[in-house]
């Protein structure tokens, strides 16, 4: 069967990094590559439950992380994925230096701008795996 | 000394449909605009990824979970590898299982007034369990009321 690879964002809600990567890899998986890529909720992969180890177990990932705790990765690796790419959003944020992303809640343009820039990233990564 | 009350609001932010998106803006709506009482969150997933610190969240603070959809994963993860809760939302229950569900409509920027009516209902919700919670489940560490009287 054919696997879409499952792209997995930490949507931390402390900082506004963690709503870059979410919103990178909805865009990503919703407009950019809809037919190769799908996300998996990381709340749920948290709970361990064997429908969603299931799922993840054996599949090519790509995680998206907005702080160093690298939260996705390491779910995503405890159960079982084979993690392809790992996106820290701080390395494309650090060639944004003096710009303002917005909140954890709301991006301005200069975050929307460099989440795209992401999205951009995790699309090409998807096209060379698939 | 008084120790200020602080509850622990914790999120599932699902990330496959719309109930994720409203649970993580009414977590946020409540930690920024209805700040009736101090209010912490934690990334759900520093359960696994994160120390025990991260694990001691619900022993330390009071905590509510809101979830996005039935299947509970903030509840269910917050109460395996934390501690018991004092509270869950549901947020399917309040804008329906149809809404809840939703994987169109999922990213900030696709939603509209009625979606930001259903992050109000949530917070609203959220308000009054925070609300009901009692000052004593605050681990031992609260020896204060809520008020700054």
């Amino acid at each position: 069967m054919y696997n879409k690879v499952k792209v997995v964002p930490c949507s931390g809600i402390g900082k506004v990094y963690g709503l870059m990567a979410r919103e990178a890899v909805l865009k990503t998986v919703i407009e950019l590559c809809p037919e190769k890529s799908e996300t998996v909720c990381l709340a749920y992969i948290v709970t361990g439950d064997k429908e969603v180890k299931e799922k993840i177990e054996g599949c090519d990932c790509i995680t998206v992380d907005g702080c160093p705790k690298m939260c996705a990765l390491k779910n995503i690796s405890i159960v079982g994925g084979i993690v392809k790419e790992e996106i820290k959003v701080l390395d494309t944020v650090k060639e944004h230096k003096g710009k303002k992303f917005g909140s954890p809640t709301k991006l301005d343009a200069d975050g929307e701008a460099v989440m795209s820039e992401i999205a951009a990233k995790i699309a090409k990564k998807i096209n060379e795996i698939n | 000394m008084k120790t200020e009350l602080k509850i622990g609001v914790i999120s599932c932010s699902g990330e496959e449909c719309l109930g994720g998106t409203i649970s993580r803006l009414a977590t946020r709506k409540v930690l920024e605009e209805l700040k009736m009482i101090g209010t912490v969150t934690l990334c759900l997933p520093l359960y696994l990824a994160g120390g025990e610190e991260e694990r001691n969240f619900a022993k330390v603070f009071p905590t509510i979970s809101v979830d996005g959809c039935n299947k509970l994963c903030a509840k269910r993860s917050t109460e395996k590898y934390s501690g018991k809760i004092n509270g869950f939302i549901d947020v399917s229950k309040i804008i329906g299982n149809e809404n809840a569900l939703n994987t169109k409509i999922v990213r900030n920027k696709d939603l509209k007034d009625e979606h930001f009516q259903m992050v109000d209902k949530v917070a609203i919700e959220i308000v009054k369990m925070m609300s009901g919670v009692c000052p004593k489940s605050y681990s031992g560490k609260f020896d204060g009321c809520g008020c700054s009287g």
